[in-house]
């Protein structure tokens, strides 16, 4: 297994070239001048052309990938236009929201997803069944904005109970009370992806069920929360952990509308401000790390399955 | 009894979690914004939220009274000699900075050459001034090649303004923007930290020198209650407005007018009107196209539109918009209706008719609109239906707005471009009495009247003549105002000390809660 993983992280390496030069050549295609955004309305094409300058916007793509290529192997991923802070702690400042948000939504996705699916599929054609999959499809059809907005009239506007929007850091005054902040937002992106994983778990452990050695376990005599425990529940896990492992790089990466909602200041309102401010380098690092980090989950997602099934081998 | 033992912590955790709301909110006023500034640096950023930010930490030499009148600030007094060529400013005594050292005609003297070297509106002032010196401790000397009448509003004007830094500030600085950890200002609030994405914040300056006169406007006495003002970007206005609601701000800024009605009815938020009225513009291009020196086309494309319905649709309760065709609002000096009687015909039948005589023949006319600012967009269509009806040509373009100041520096990109323009004290700041604003207006009649605008400090005379400056905008057409739009901004009614409106950005000394 270690072998494999190690073989792995090789092959991320071109991977990784491929997307960044991809990424490069994409974001410089948009129209759009950071050094005109930065100055604002009353800049001459002058003081725009200078600045450009001095930001070397002004050289060839290819001068300015391989610029940025060579201080990306040293580990820098440049300085932020905007904030004029190095790119990687304008990321980990986000990255610290995002990661949070994305472990709180998998917890509630865990907690009322698996067992809500399970439940669904060992009581398979009953009301409990019906009502369990209605609710699903209700949770996976709401917009998330609107329930992000709905809940934060429920229980921020009228009832007080919850802040309305923003995360300080857990470093922050508050320490670790502060992850109250994520308890909305995480339940609003819990609901949809929660959907899925009810629908998963409930279609994986039907497809078990029918499969001979659960029969063969059915007539031996076994309890039945055994056969679901131990021969249908382990088997059905297998699929849904690719499901969790792609969920859990989406919910880093994708959260944007949830993030405005909120007003978290996470990776992906990060991304999508450095497109409107055309703050390339943050671009540039940001998607980078978000393809790192889908990379690294199929490599986890692999060596799960690896895990949970020993007939799957890795070479 | 293990489970019950659980669950007992895990319902106590919880209930710490909802307790903790709010927990720490005494003291600090916190401002959701619309989004981040690019710098706080007021020498080079000419951005409105810098400025709300930065005019708690930074000042001036001077500022402006409730009537927009320039008084002192960090000046004491001034004189004028040698026709007003030679202006002699005396600063006050005892004005310490942020880092404890006092401030000196030194600070001030780098501070206005680093403005007028490579601020965003320094060239200005700057293109008329000889020499400036310290001729004292707290005495500085400008001389100026000619009576430049509106050098008082310049020094004023803190947005993209000469705000006074240390000496030892301006000079490391040099062109770059100022890093903020050497925010150091003399105002009531300093600067603590700025974290990305999530806050700026400043904290009570407990050294602060406050004039002692009546709070009027910017001017007079300023005392700082908040031991904190926190700055959140907040971009999602129904967050902005359910986070007020819900106590975790004290005060919200730019909410869309469709919510005004229920928000002013709304016991538990006060609505503040913006004073200094913002005014959408749109440019022609005078560089190239059709539009190119051919001002009877301008003119009929003037003369079709009606921007009643455009403000209407854009910003919805009359409260907040006034069809108004001078371009500084009722009640100020500035105001004038020279020309406006050509701001909002919608003659449709007499546009075309003018439009045939300039010899237009249905040639495509460039519009660049940009949906990052909702009532460009929704103004736009209005006014692309209305031409289309006069007989136009109209290809409207959309952008977002980074593309659109990208390709507004092309001339052969565009003919008309729609942007805004915020309040400023003195039209000399407007963009369209720039000659290298795109657009590019500088024919001869503007060059004449611009000279002699500036060329004197009579104050009557100055108004006279920017009358004739506004008469020759609508003659020439260079831009076509399209109304006044009063934003505003809502906040908790705990405040106290607010005014129903502000003057141009809101300010927080001499507010508590």
């Amino acid at each position: 297994m270690l072998a494999y993983a190690i073989k792995r992280i090789f092959v991320l390496i071109p991977t990784l070239l491929a997307a960044s030069l991809l990424v490069f050549v994409f974001i410089h295609l948009i129209p759009g001048d950071p050094a005109a955004v930065l100055l604002g309305d009353t800049a001459t094409p002058e003081e725009v052309a200078q600045l450009t300058r001095e930001m070397g916007l002004d050289r060839p793509l290819y001068t300015q990938f391989f610029l940025w290529l060579g201080n990306f192997l040293q580990g820098d991923l440049g300085t932020s236009i905007f904030f004029q802070e190095p790119v990687l702690s304008v990321i980990a400042d986000g990255a610290e929201t995002s990661i949070l948000l994305a472990v709180m939504t998998m917890f509630w996705i865990v907690i009322f997803g698996v067992p809500i699916g399970v439940v669904s599929a060992t009581r398979h054609g009953t009301w409990i069944d019906q009502l369990s999959s209605g609710g699903a499809m209700f949770a996976a059809s709401i917009p998330t904005f609107w329930l992000g907005l709905y809940l934060i009239l429920i229980f921020s506007v009228t009832l007080g109970w919850l802040p309305s929007s923003g995360f300080p850091s857990l470093s922050d005054e508050g320490g670790l009370t502060n992850l109250r902040y994520l308890l909305l937002p995480s339940l609003t992106l819990a609901a949809p992806n929660a959907a899925l994983i009810i629908r998963l778990v409930r279609a994986s452990m039907l497809d078990v069920q029918r499969e001979d050695h659960v029969r063969t376990a059915r007539a031996k005599g076994l309890h039945p929360l055994r056969v679901a425990y131990a021969h249908v529940f382990r088997n059905a896990l297998i699929a849904v952990a690719a499901a969790f492992g792609f969920t859990f790089a989406a919910l880093v990466s994708e959260a944007v509308v949830t993030e405005t909602v909120f007003s978290l200041p996470g990776v992906g309102r990060l991304v999508v401000q450095s497109i409107l401010r055309r703050d390339y380098p943050v671009i540039q690092g940001v998607i980078l790390v978000i393809v790192i980090l889908y990379m690294v989950t199929n490599l986890l997602v692999d060596l799960a399955y690896a895990w949970l099934d020993p007939r799957v081998s890795l070479k | 009894m293990k489970i019950s033992l659980w669950w007992k912590s895990a319902m106590a955790g919880c209930a710490a979690l909802l307790l903790a709301n709010s927990a720490w909110a005494d003291g600090t006023l916190r401002y959701a914004t619309v989004g981040e500034p690019p710098s706080l640096d007021q020498h080079v950023v000419t951005s409105d939220l810098a400025t709300t930010i930065a005019h708690h930490m930074f000042e001036g030499l001077y500022t402006f009274n409730g009537a927009n009148a320039p008084v002192g600030l960090l000046a004491a007094g001034e004189k004028l000699e040698d026709d007003g060529k030679t202006i002699i400013i005396s600063l006050r005594k005892g004005v310490t900075f942020h880092n404890g050292q006092e401030m000196t005609a030194e600070d001030v003297l780098a501070s206005l050459n680093r403005w007028g070297e490579h601020g965003s509106r320094g060239g200005l002032l700057y293109a008329n001034v000889t020499s400036i010196e310290a001729s004292g401790d707290h005495e500085i000397t400008i001389k100026l090649k000619a009576p430049f009448g509106p050098w008082k509003n310049l020094l004023a004007f803190i947005n993209g303004g000469p705000a006074i830094y240390p000496a030892s500030v301006a000079a490391a600085a040099g062109k770059e923007p100022i890093a903020p950890e050497d925010y150091i200002g003399t105002g009531p609030y300093k600067f603590n930290e700025w974290k990305a994405n999530r806050h700026v914040e400043l904290v009570r300056h407990d050294g602060y020198a406050s004039l002692e006169a009546a709070p009027d406007g910017y001017a007079g006495a300023r005392t700082a209650h908040f031991d904190k003002i926190r700055f959140i970007p907040v971009p999602d206005v129904g967050t902005r407005v359910s986070g007020l609601k819900a106590g975790d701000y004290d005060y919200a800024e730019s909410i869309p007018g469709d919510l005004f009605a229920d928000l002013d009815a709304d016991p538990n938020v006060k609505t503040i009107l913006n004073g200094g009225p913002i005014f959408g513009l749109i440019f022609m291009n005078s560089k190239e196209g059709p539009l190119k020196e051919n001002f009877a086309l301008r003119r009929a494309i003037q003369a079709a539109l009606d921007k009643v319905p455009a403000l209407q649709v854009s910003i919805g309760p009359e409260k907040l918009w006034r069809a108004n065709g001078s371009f500084l609002p009722e009640g100020n000096v500035w105001y004038s209706d020279a020309g406006a009687d050509n701001f909002s015909r919608g003659d449709t039948d007499g546009a075309k008719e003018m439009a045939a005589k300039a010899g237009y023949q249905g040639e495509p006319i460039k519009f660049m609109v940009s949906t990052n600012y909702a009532f460009h967009y929704d103004q736009a269509v209005v006014f692309t239906k209305q031409l289309a009806q006069a007989g136009f040509n109209i290809d409207l373009q959309v952008y977002d707005w980074a593309t659109l100041i990208k390709k507004r520096a092309q001339p052969d990109q565009w003919d008309l471009f729609f942007t805004h323009h915020g309040f400023v004290p003195d039209p000399i700041l407007i963009s369209v009495m720039n000659d290298n604003y795109p657009g590019w207006w500088a024919t001869a009649e503007k060059a004449g009247l611009k000279a002699k605008f500036t060329g004197t400090a009579d104050e009557a005379e100055r108004q006279k003549i920017w009358s004739q400056i506004q008469t020759a905008i609508y003659e020439q057409v260079p831009t076509m105002k399209t109304g006044d739009v009063y934003t505003y901004n809502i906040a908790s009614p705990k405040l106290s000390g607010l005014a129903s409106s502000t003057l141009i950005w809101p300010h927080f000394w001499n507010v508590d809660n």
